[in-house]
């Protein structure tokens, strides 16, 4: 029996019991639908949590704290996750890491005539700005030469002031210029205080730079830090200890470590991966990643639920084709001995029982599909804002509701076939095992 | 001449709870190509189970039965099917027609089985249904026809594979005497014409008048064999 054979006759039988065939249809349609629109809904929310944390910050961008800082004094197995230079070295070798850079900071002043601001001055290897891929609106990055040359980030110009005018006297400023102090003295630029004694004054240093670049607007961290080669800003911090008299104890011959450190990751694809080698090496890490994995988390979870949800009115709608076979095999108990009379063979007998239970599914996925694309479509435009009320409480305020992909729509209809086919292969099954003579004998 | 179905001591015992019911005793017979056999006998005589025996739908429980040179007893279901497939055709008393299908799909049924391509099989069922006066009702379903047309495409389709052997168990049974009359004399016909062996089933004495030999079942036995001498046409 060919295909073409097998199919007309299946659709036939269909046919006959229409009502039968519609209600166990419209059962797999619901549960199909039910499936679709419940999973397209965590796709929808998948995809808003990944816009969301486009805003948290960088996801290139993994900062690396140094476990337990400062006691990693004791044995080997407590110096796990200490930020050296040899240790940032074999980070840097590890697979999808582009730049690493240890990071120290500190809030400085800096002046450009009578104009300052306070800032953080975060000092980095020279080199790695470039690869951090910030982007530049005017001037150039550090280089390796640099020692007095400072970065700034996007907001800083505007955050120039006057201290000894009486009104908030607020003047954007050109920073590319070599005409900048810097310093660790909070009253820098300010009017001496009349009547105060200047016994206790420390003096600090002053120390000329040359603004060299002005960074693209980030929208995140850089926007107002100010970059330096890190070296110098070590330099510019331990004679600012010796200044105030807090000068840091430092072990003889003991490495030198450093508190924090960034890695950028080239691909964002590896973040989450390299976080997770990085904390298994006994660094503390943070990233936006990390926001973006348990945002993912939960979608996953809602999304399994809803899926469960549909997942078990697809199963009820298993049962009722199953039911609806057994009820069809029994009616047609003296046609298949019939059919096994006159020459069919039982394979015969099997495939069409399947093929009818397989077309059920079939047809319902496929009705179900195109309703739950319809469905997607209403969710998205005339029901969005209802339904992203009751989202929101999960965190999703993404405006794409629901998202059925292509492999969705396919993998939807596949299965509801399959289903129909397993749900058909007990009955099949049994009609292929009855007796012949069945037909002969009830008359 | 090698008869063409060897029946040799067959016994088939039901088990109905603890009871067990003899239907055959010990029946022994043959039969040769192309001749009519009707097979007689009250309701539990147990003519029905042997053409079922003969015909492969049910395995005796003792004895031999060979068509041709192939043990039936011997044949697995998925072996027996496709010998049935190939050179048995079947004639029922209640026609068993499929109800959703037109009476030219009916008889295409069992070429369908047998994997035969469209366009041939459709000239075949129509020409069996020609053969048994059924133009212009090809695509009427079975419910649209009459009993004694309903049993004509029932011939039909036992015929349309030009089957070696036709079995027809009570094909009258369900029809009025003057329908009676023309359909047997239609299988008579179309099964001399291709000189095929026939099998018929019935209580009915007047239906064994068109046989060549009339075999008499009483309680799993026969009781008689009478053979006809026919305007002396016999082999």
């Amino acid at each position: 029996m060919n295909f073409r054979d097998l199919l007309s006759l299946c659709a036939k039988n269909l046919m006959r019991r229409k009502t039968r065939t519609l209600l166990a249809v419209i059962g797999v349609m619901v549960g199909t639908c039910a499936v679709v629109v419940m999973l397209s809904i965590g796709f929808g929310m998948t995809k808003s949590y990944e816009e969301q944390i486009q805003n948290y910050g960088d996801l290139h961008m993994i900062e690396l704290y140094n476990y337990g800082s400062g006691m990693s004094y004791g044995s080997p197995q407590e110096q796990q996750g200490v930020i050296s230079d040899k240790t940032l070295a074999s980070i840097e070798k590890m697979d999808g890491v582009t730049a690493v850079t240890p990071v120290v900071t500190a809030y400085m002043t800096i002046g450009i005539g009578k104009y300052v601001t306070t800032d953080e001055i975060v000092g980095i290897k020279p080199d790695v700005l470039k690869k951090f891929n910030y982007g530049l609106q005017e001037g150039r990055y550090l280089n390796n030469a640099d020692k007095d040359a400072l970065v700034f980030g996007s907001y800083i110009p505007q955050w120039f002031y006057n201290p000894q005018s009486k009104n908030y006297d607020s003047k954007e400023q050109d920073v590319i210029t070599d005409k900048i102090i810097l310093t660790a003295d909070y009253e820098y630029g300010q009017k001496p205080q009349s009547g105060q004694t200047d016994d206790n004054k420390i003096e600090y240093k002053q120390y000329k730079m040359k603004g060299v670049g002005l960074l693209e607007e980030q929208n995140d961290q850089p926007d107002y830090r100010v970059y330096m080669n890190i070296s110098r800003l070590e330099e510019i911090i331990k004679e600012t200890q010796k200044a105030e008299g807090t000068k840091n104890l430092v072990v003889p011959g003991q490495e030198k470590t450093y508190e924090r450190a960034y890695v950028y990751v080239g691909d964002i694809n590896d973040t989450e991966r390299l976080c997770k080698e990085l904390k298994d090496l006994g660094y503390q890490t943070s990233s936006p990643i990390d926001w973006l994995a348990s945002l993912k988390e939960t979608a996953n979870m809602i999304q399994g639920i809803l899926g469960g949800i549909g997942g078990i009115s697809l199963f009820v709608a298993a049962l009722s084709i199953t039911n609806t076979m057994i009820m069809s095999i029994y009616e047609r108990t003296r046609e298949i001995g019939v059919m096994k009379v006159i020459g069919a063979n039982l394979k015969d007998i099997r495939r069409l029982f399947l093929m009818e239970a397989g077309l059920i599914g079939f047809i319902g996925g496929v009705i179900g599909v195109l309703l739950s694309l319809l469905l997607s479509f209403l969710m998205n435009t005339v029901l969005r804002d209802i339904i992203s009320i009751a989202l929101s409480s999960f965190g999703a305020y993404g405006t794409t509701i629901s998202i059925i992909p292509l492999w969705l729509v396919a993998a939807a209809v596949v299965f509801a076939t399959a289903i129909g086919v397993f749900a058909g292969y007990s009955p099949a099954k049994r009609a292929m095992n009855l007796s012949a003579l069945e037909s002969l004998r009830n008359e | 001449m090698q008869p063409l179905i060897r029946v040799k001591n067959v016994r088939k015992i039901y088990r109905m709870g603890d009871e067990r019911v003899v239907a055959l005793d010990n029946i022994s017979l043959e039969i040769y190509k192309g001749e009519i056999v009707c097979f007689l006998g009250t309701s539990g005589s147990g003519k029905s189970t042997f053409l079922n025996m003969v015909a492969g739908l049910e395995k005796p429980t003792r004895g031999e039965i060979y068509i041709g040179n192939i043990p039936i007893h011997k044949l697995n279901e998925e072996q027996v099917t496709l010998f049935r497939q190939k050179n048995i055709g079947f004639i029922f008393q209640a026609y068993h027609l499929m109800p959703m299908l037109t009476a030219i799909e009916n008889v295409s049924m069992p070429l369908i089985f047998a994997g035969m391509e469209k366009k041939k099989r459709i000239k075949l069922a129509k020409n069996a249904l020609a053969a048994v006066g059924l133009q212009g009702y090809e695509n009427r379903k079975p419910t649209q026809m009459s009993g004694g047309q309903q049993q004509r495409v029932g011939i039909a389709r036992a015929l349309v594979g030009i089957p070696k052997i036709i079995f027809a168990d009570e094909p009258t049974g369900n029809l009025d005497t003057h329908t009676t009359k023309e359909v047997m004399e239609l299988i008579v016909s179309e099964v001399r014409k291709h000189n095929q062996t026939l099998i018929l089933v019935t209580h009915d004495r007047s239906i064994a008048n068109y046989a060549d030999k009339v075999v008499t079942i009483q309680d799993g036995n026969v009781l008689k064999i009478e053979e006809k001498q026919k305007e002396g046409d016999k082999r």
